[in-house]
Order: structure tokens, then C-alpha cells, then sequence
């Protein structure tokens, strides 16, 4: 079948193959391409995408070698919870100057890891190098390598130059390649048991892994490390020593699932905790890869009163949601993995889209629509706004830039990003986010925003 | 004794900063023109996380578009990207003026932004006519993000703006305000002392509209759509031909300074006008420039804060010490009211490193009389370590300090940049005698409740 003639919305001639609808024609937009300059792109650099990957490590510092910007826009503005340290939530920059730009920034880069470690003590120091630092060429390999020797304490180089790709996916890569290089397999566990695991992909925003940490260890699973989200770098050093690697976020650390795969010989299955049906699915998932009965029986249990501690919980809102549309516009996994959820809700996904997927995540968003859903690739600002005027679904889930172009716009808005305040996880996130939802889509304001003052 | 005790930084580090770099600054600079596009020549991160720091203290979308540069860029230069991201903007979204923001990389790789911009002019004109292309002014505005701060970057933008688009002609009898980077709140109490002075302004740039804008679906239905508000470009244009200039920051004068070389427009620069007599000072320069008489609705509003300042500051308020700590200019104009209010400023903490910062709090030593502690070129953590051995009543500052307070069990007063822990606060001015009145009741308001038992009976009269 030819694709759809008509453009989704109204944009570039380049950017009309960026939209499809699913079952007509393409079901997989064109997407992985460098953004048109000259747009409100929603995407990020590449430094972003392995800032975002490694900050939740909470007993590290994490320094930014560059000018300011970079850290003072992005420190603590992931809402990954920490039970522990709070060491990642410092904003930690070499703050390059004229002179730095001139003679190369390594000296004060060198000065500055020695005076941190002096002042905190951290587990580890995790070292970005920005724009500037690859346009200058500061070897900051080199500089981690001496510093750690003076110091004793790990000192990691991100090679994250925010230019480097159009998509931060690389970003992530980069990010989970820090850890292969330098963390993991670094250090032995003191005991380990048959049924060692590594949470993957799980960044413990807004205290999400704790949604389903404790069903993991209701199981008898023992988590070695959980790769980001309140994890101490000793932790993770100890990885290579797991029987399986369960990936939450896919979007951003399959990579390092099927890289650890080949380095450990360590199997990963895909889990999603967000919806029941996928909670259940996933527990089931990971005690069918142990195969022990009586995991097996104890899951099943966990399973049964999980399910039985949040019956009738969300009916109240499921009763306001049904028949609601939703339409997703966010960074990769959430595309695919919250469609099951809002269906559960009654709700139905008429968009799904993501700024930086690749063709594998978009063959994943494909299985999980239905028929006629629109599918979107790095849709600008402009584009988002055209969208939601000609769709009006009844609520947009997106992060922090998107969420007041969709309320300027009247249509109701709710936070699944870094910086939202409830964990959605588990049987007990479900709840949290079927009330969430509610909360956004039953919202008496938007009955408010036309009015008949003057007849317009 | 009177006199400021200069702490200096001793380390390279930067540790939860106090400061960000020039880009940001342009951005909201341009964001303050009505119809107009800023357009940053970088990384997708350069834009997008601005954007995100934006939109999180004012609460609104913040629309930058961004040329996308990548790594063949950083080797071959981002002229095919500034050329193709001009035509972009300017067929797609029809913007009155594109600001072209540089950025740390596109400023070292030396990219001819000059000549990009001609380039890029002439494509367009191919293709939607020479007239068409004209309308739409494009000005280069050089923001090196490794050289000084925000606010440079904001007073390089506003310098660039005057200089490209300043036009003389016929006397307007206007005045030029360059506020700052302040609130939508400020901007518009600013316009309010105007509007009681019987004066026109044109404030370069006008962000309180676009920064906090109505939800009007109907009047979102534009196509495309833009914030209503900000600066006309014609204004721009016309400020070459006002009456004066004044910039209520020093450090946001060079394009006031530029319009009195090239076209003799009066300037006057600073003090920002928080607190009584900075305020007077703005009123006395309003009145030299214009000949424009302080009108009685003025001295009631100024009556109206020394009121509430005779209510409150010497039961509530009297020798509470107090840090400090934000941008230079506001820091130092809220070190000058808190010492007005009769409580003690003792640290004054900046995170740029502006030479004319220490003279400015030296004037708030002598007039109150105490020694104040100052950090120029400063960071948090070397607030946070100075209050475990001095502890002060109360913080003034951005919601970046929340941790510190928390950590610190000192009560947090909000103003600045950014505040995202808590709401309206970019509504609400803290300049003018409005904006005193605002200050005077969050400062005693968070007085009342962290000092004094619920019951006390202080809290009753």
C-alpha cells in the first residue's frame, strides 16, 4: 500500500514521512535523522543523554568539564530518589574560562577532581566532556587516568560531547559504555547466590524502583545492582557477577544489556513495571527464567495479593477515564511501554511518539497501538502544537518543555518525566497513576478555558 | 565598623553555581520581542535545557529554535546549518526578528556569523522575494558561553538589538528602560510607575507578557502562534530617537551606553529600584530625563511602604541577619532595602565576578553601618560552609539555595532566578514601592512563622 497522502499535520516536506498512522501504509515513520536546523526541536545533545543515564548514581560527583551552562541547567533536575548518599544532586562544573579555551582546560580540569575528591570523599567521579571540550582536545582520558592514580578514587571519563550525534540515545550509550569500560566487573561480591540479578535501565525517578523492589525480594531474587536509579558505584562494579539483567528503560540500556550479554555471558529479558498486566507479566517472566518451583509458587503469591490490595482501587477513575484518548510524546520507552497501562485505564492511545527513537523502538510502539494510532518521530514544537490542536486528545504525557505548550493550548497535561512527583510503578504505582491521570483529565479547568463572555 | 569583608573561592571547582552562561541571557532577551525568534547557533542541548530552566520558573512554554549543530560542524563549520536554520525560521514561522545566539562551539570554531546571515538573506530572497526577506530583521548576537555570564550574555543581546535596528528620526519624547533580567511582575510595575508619570516607555526587551501569558485557546488559534506582548520591532527602532535611556542594571548598560554615543540619548544606569531609595533614585532619573513631576498617586504608593515599614520593621524585622545571594545587581539592591527595613545584611553572595559588585555593597556597609561579608565569583557550597559557622536568620535568594536552607533550618525567602519550588513568584515585582510592599510581607511573613510560637501574642497586633 502507498502511504498516506494526506500529511498528519501541516509541515516541511522532509518531515511529513516523520508521521504515519499505524495500518495505513508505513507503519513505521522515518525517523534516527538529524533534526532541521532552524526548528524548536523537543530533542537534547548527546551530553544530556549520558548525564541523565549516570546521574542517579548517588554516591558519585558528577563534574562537568566546560563552561558553566552545561551544569547549571542540568544539575538535580532528575527526580531519581536516593535512599542513601546525596552526593549526585551537587552541580559540579570546571567552569572553562577565556583562558582555559586558549590554553586547554586539562591543568584545572586535573585541579579540580584532586579538590573535589578532597572535599566529599565520593565513591566515584564522573567526568562529561562537553562541546568544548572536544572542540578544544582536552585528553580527558589522560587527566582521569593521573587523578586516579594521585587520588585512589575512581575518576570515570564520559566522553559525552553534546555534538556529537543528533540523537542523546548515543548519549545513553556513551553513559552505559563508562560503565563497561571503567565500573563494572571491578569488584567481587562477597557472596553470591543462584539467583542474582541486576535491575537495568531503572532510574528510581520519583522512588519508581521501590514500586517494585520489594516485590523482587518477596521472590527471593537477589538484586546485585540496580543500573542507575540509588545505586552506589560499588554496586555496579559488581554486575558481571549477576545470572540475569532485567531491563526497565529499553529505550536507553539495552545497550548495555546485550553488551554485558556478550562481556558476561549475562541473559536479559525486558520487563515494563508500569501497569498491572505488565507487572504481572514481568514478575512471571523473571521466576519462569529461574525456573525454580518454589520462586515460581512465592510468585504467584506476590502476585495474587498485589493484585488483590489494589482491586477496585482505581475503579472510581477508571470509570471517569474510559473512552478518554491519550496521546504520548516522549523521549523512547514510554511510547510502547505505557500503552498497556492506559488501556487497563480504559483509555485509549490515538499517538504515541518519541523524540529519539530508532527503527527497533518504533517496530515496538507498531506491536503495541492499535489500528489508526498517529506514530510520530522528533515532532518540533510546532509540530506537537498542530498535532494537539487537530487531535485534541484529552491528555498529553510528556516532560517539563511539552507541558506548557499542551496547556496553553487547553489540553489537559500529565507528568511522566524526571521531574514527576509520584512513583508509577508496581501494584501500588498503578494506583498512583490512575489518580494522576484522573487528576489531569477530570480537571473541572479545562470545562474554563472557552468562554461565551462574547460569543467567541 | 563598617566595611565589606571580600571572601574569595579558594578552589577551581564550581559547586551548585550561582551563575550560568551568556546564551541563556540572550534567549530571554529575545524572547522579550513581539513575533520574534531566538535562534541559537549549537548543540540541541544548548537550546533544550535552557528551555527546560525557562519553563520551569516562569511556568510557560519557551520556544528557541536551534541550528542542530553536530560533529561535521564542529570540523567544517555550521554554515549549512545557520544558512538552511535561518530560511527555516523564517518561511516557517514568518517572525518579525530572528536573534542569532552564539554558543560556546560555534564561537571557537569561528564560524562568520556575518556572513551566513548575508548568505542566508540572499537564498531567501530567491524565494519569497526581496520585500518579504527584508521584513524580517536577522541580527547577530555573539553570546561566548565561556566569557562572564547570563547577564552578559543578556546585555550583549540587548546591545546587539539597539545597535542593528536603532533607527533615528523625529524625537518621541519616549523613554528607553532596560530592565534586567527580572520578572514579568517587575516589567509590569515598571510600566505602572510610567503609566502614573504620564510617560511612554519602550522597555528593551518587554518579556512580561510572554513570560506569562493568558490561556486563550481562541487567541492560540493563530497560525503561527506567538505569545502575545513583548517589544515591536518598531519600538526598537525608535529608541534611538527617546527623550533617555535608563538600564536598571549596571550591568546591562552597554547597549544604553551605545545609544547615547551614536544618537545623544541621555542614560542613566542602575541602582535597580528594590527598596525605598533606589526607588527614589529611578524616580529622581525618570524626572531628569523627562522634566516629569512625581505625581501624588507615586508618593501614596511610597507612603503605603513606609507604612507597612513603620508597622512591621522594628517589631518584626530589627537586626535579623540576613544572606543574600543571586545576581549582582538584585543581591546588591535587596542588601540596600533589608538594611532600609533595619536588619542586617550580613553576606552578600554573587556568583559573577563583576569588579563594581563590592564598591555597590561597600555604600550598603556605610549607610547601615555593619560589616558585610561578600563573595564575588561565588558558588553555593561556599555559602552553605560559611552559615555552619555564621548561621543568619534568614535567606534571600533562588530556590537553588533550598537544600542549603533546609539543611541549614534557616527559612528561605524566594526571589530571582530560578524559582521552581514554589508559585507566583514571577508574577509578583519586587521593584518599585509595590514590589517593597510584596517584599516586606514575604520577608516578615516568613519572619512570624519561623520565629514565633503560633500563640504568641506579638502575632496579634
Amino acid at each position: 500500500m502507498e502511504p498516506k497522502l494526506e500529511p498528519i499535520v501541516e509541515t516541511f516536506k522532509s518531515r511529513e514521512k516523520h508521521m504515519c498512522v499505524k495500518g495505513e501504509g508505513l507503519s513505521i515513520p522515518v525517523c534516527d535523522k538529524a533534526s532541521l536546523p532552524g526548528t524548536v526541536t523537543q530533542r537534547t545533545c548527546v551530553y544530556g543523554g549520558a548525564r541523565i543515564v549516570l546521574m542517579p548514581i548517588t554516591d558519585s560527583i558528577h563534574l562537568v568539564h566546560g563552561p558553566i551552562g552545561c551544569a547549571a541547567c542540568t544539575w538535580d533536575i532528575r527526580g531519581s530518589k536516593s535512599s542513601r548518599e546525596d552526593l549526585y544532586k551537587k552541580g559540579c562544573s570546571t567552569d572553562l574560562g577565556e583562558k582555559d579555551i586558549i590554553f586547554g582546560g586539562e591543568k584545572k580540569l586535573f585541579e579540580t577532581v584532586i579538590e573535589l575528591r578532597k572535599l566529599y570523599n565520593p565513591g566515584a567521579i564522573f567526568v562529561y566532556a562537553t562541546c568544548v571540550a572536544g572542540v578544544i582536545g582536552d585528553d580527558i582520558k589522560a587527566v582521569c587516568k593521573k587523578a586516579e592514580e594521585v587520588t585512589g578514587c575512581r575518576v570515570i571519563p564520559v566522553q559525552s560531547e553534546g555534538f556529537q550525534d543528533h540523537n542523546k540515545t548515543k548519549g545513553h550509550w556513551i553513559g552505559c559504555d563508562a560503565l563497561l569500560d571503567y565500573v563494572i566487573g571491578t569488584r567481587e561480591p562477597e557472596k553470591t547466590t543462584p539467583f542474582d540479578i541486576n535491575v537495568v535501565g531503572e532510574f528510581n525517578v520519583a522512588g519508581d524502583f521501590w514500586g517494585f523492589k520489594p516485590l523482587l525480594e518477596e521472590m527471593g531474587v537477589n538484586i546485585i545492582s540496580t543500573i542507575t536509579g540509588d545505586s552506589h558505584v560499588d554496586e555496579i562494579a559488581q554486575a558481571h557477577r549477576a545470572k540475569l539483567n532485567i531491563v526497565q528503560c529499553q529505550k536507553s540500556s539495552n545497550y548495555l544489556a546485550k553488551k554485558m550479554e556478550k562481556k558476561y555471558g549475562i541473559p536479559s529479558i525486558k520487563v515494563n513495571f508500569f501497569g498491572l498486566e505488565q507487572t504481572v507479566n514481568s514478575l512471571r517472566e523473571i521466576a519462569d527464567f529461574f525456573g525454580d518451583p518454589e520462586m515460581i509458587e512465592r510468585t504467584e503469591k506476590i502476585i495474587e495479593s498485589g493484585l488483590a490490595e489494589v482491586e477496585h482501587k482505581t475503579d472510581e477513575y477508571r470509570e471517569r477515564l474510559q473512552g478518554k484518548t491519550v496521546a504520548l510524546y516522549v523521549g523512547g520507552n514510554k511510547a510502547w511501554s505505557l500503552v498497556r497501562a492506559f488501556e487497563e485505564l480504559g483509555m485509549d492511545v490515538m499517538m504515541s511518539g518519541t523524540k529519539n527513537g530508532i527503527r527497533e523502538d518504533y517496530e515496538r510502539i507498531k506491536e503495541a497501538v492499535r489500528d489508526g494510532t498517529i506514530i510520530v518521530d522528533d515532532a518540533n514544537s510546532t509540530e506537537l502544537a498542530r498535532l494537539l490542536k487537530k487531535y485534541r486528545p484529552n491528555l498529553l504525557i510528556s516532560g517539563a518543555k511539552e507541558k506548557y505548550i499542551a496547556l496553553k493550548l487547553g489540553v489537559p497535561f500529565c507528568d511522566f518525566n524526571h521531574d514527576r512527583i509520584s512513583a508509577f510503578a508496581g501494584f501500588n504505582g498503578f494506583v498512583s497513576f490512575a489518580k494522576e491521570v484522573d487528576a489531569s483529565v477530570s480537571s473541572p479547568v479545562f470545562d474554563l478555558t472557552s468562554t461565551s463572555l462574547r460569543g467567541d | 565598623m563598617s566595611c565589606v569583608n571580600l571572601i574569595e573561592k579558594e578552589r577551581n571547582a564550581i559547586i551548585n553555581p550561582l551563575k550560568t552562561c551568556q546564551p541563556l541571557g540572550a534567549m530571554y532577551a529575545v524572547t522579550g520581542i513581539r513575533r520574534a525568534v531566538p535562534l541559537v547557533h549549537g548543540s540541541q542541548g544548548c537550546s533544550t535545557f535552557v528551555r527546560y530552566s525557562l519553563s520551569r520558573h516562569f511556568r510557560e512554554p519557551s520556544e528557541i529554535a536551534v541550528t542542530s549543530l553536530h560533529e561535521d560542524a564542529a570540523v567544517f563549520g555550521g554554515r549549512r546549518n545557520l544558512i538552511e536554520g535561518l530560511q527555516n525560521v523564517a518561511i516557517r514561522l514568518n517572525p518579525s526578528l530572528i536573534g542569532v545566539i552564539t554558543t560556546c562551539s560555534s564561537e571557537i570554531i569561528g564560524d562568520d556569523i556575518i556572513g551566513f546571515i548575508k548568505t542566508a538573506k540572499k537564498e531567501l530572497a530567491e524565494k519569497i522575494g526581496e520585500e518579504k526577506t527584508e521584513k524580517i530583521k536577522i541580527v547577530p548576537i555573539n553570546t561566548p558561553s565561556f566569557v562572564e555570564t547570563h547577564l552578559k550574555g543578556y546585555d550583549n543581546a540587548v546591545k546587539a538589538l539597539i545597535d542593528h535596528i536603532a533607527e533615528p528620526s523625529e524625537p518621541n519624547e519616549k523613554i528607553n528602560i532596560i530592565p534586567g533580567m527580572v520578572n514579568p511582575g517587575d516589567i509590569r510595575e515598571i510600566k505602572h510607575i510610567l503609566g502614573l508619570m504620564d510617560i511612554e516607555g519602550i522597555v528593551l526587551t518587554d518579556i512580561s507578557d510572554p513570560f506569562d501569558s493568558p490561556l486563550r485557546p481562541s487567541a492560540t488559534e493563530l497560525k503561527p502562534y506567538y505569545p502575545k506582548g513583548g517589544t515591536t520591532v518598531e519600538e526598537i527602532v525608535d529608541s534611538a530617537n527617546s527623550t533617555g535611556t535608563i538600564s536598571l542594571t549596571k550591568y546591562a548598560g552597554s547597549g544604553a551606553v551605545s545609544l547615547e554615543k551614536k544618537y545623544n540619548v541621555p542614560v542613566e544606569l542602575g541602582p535597580i529600584p528594590i527598596g525605598v531609595q533606589n526607588t527614589d533614585q529611578f524616580l529622581r532619573n525618570l524626572k531628569k530625563l523627562t522634566g516629569q513631576d512625581v505625581t501624588d498617586d507615586i508618593l501614596d504608593e511610597r507612603g503605603l511602604l513606609i507604612d507597612s515599614m513603620a508597622d512591621l520593621s522594628s517589631r518584626y524585622l530589627h537586626d535579623r541577619t540576613v544572606a543574600i545571594y543571586g545576581d549582582p545587581e538584585i543581591t546588591a539592591g535587596m542588601a540596600r532595602f533589608v538594611g532600609e527595613l533595619g536588619m542586617v545584611p550580613q553576606l552578600v553572595l554573587t556568583g559573577a565576578s563583576n569588579k563594581e559588585f563590592v564598591p555597590d555593597i561597600g555604600k550598603v556597609a556605610k549607610e547601615t553601618g555593619v560589616e558585610i561579608d561578600t563573595m564575588v565569583g561565588g558558588d553555593l557550597r561556599q555559602m552553605e560552609v560559611y552559615l555552619k559557622d555564621n548561621p543568619v536568620d534568614l535567606l534571600i535568594g533562588s530556590s537553588d539555595g533550598r537544600l542549603i536552607a533546609k539543611e541549614a533550618e534557616i527559612p528561605l525567602v524566594r526571589i530571582g532566578f530560578p524559582v521552581y519550588d514554589r508559585v507566583g513568584y514571577h508574577r509578583h515585582p519586587i521593584v518599585g514601592y509595590n514590589g517593597g510592599i510584596h517584599l516586606i510581607d514575604l520577608i516578615t511573613n516568613t519572619v512570624l512563622e519561623n520565629y514565633y510560637e503560633h500563640q504568641h501574642w506579638k502575632l496579634q497586633q
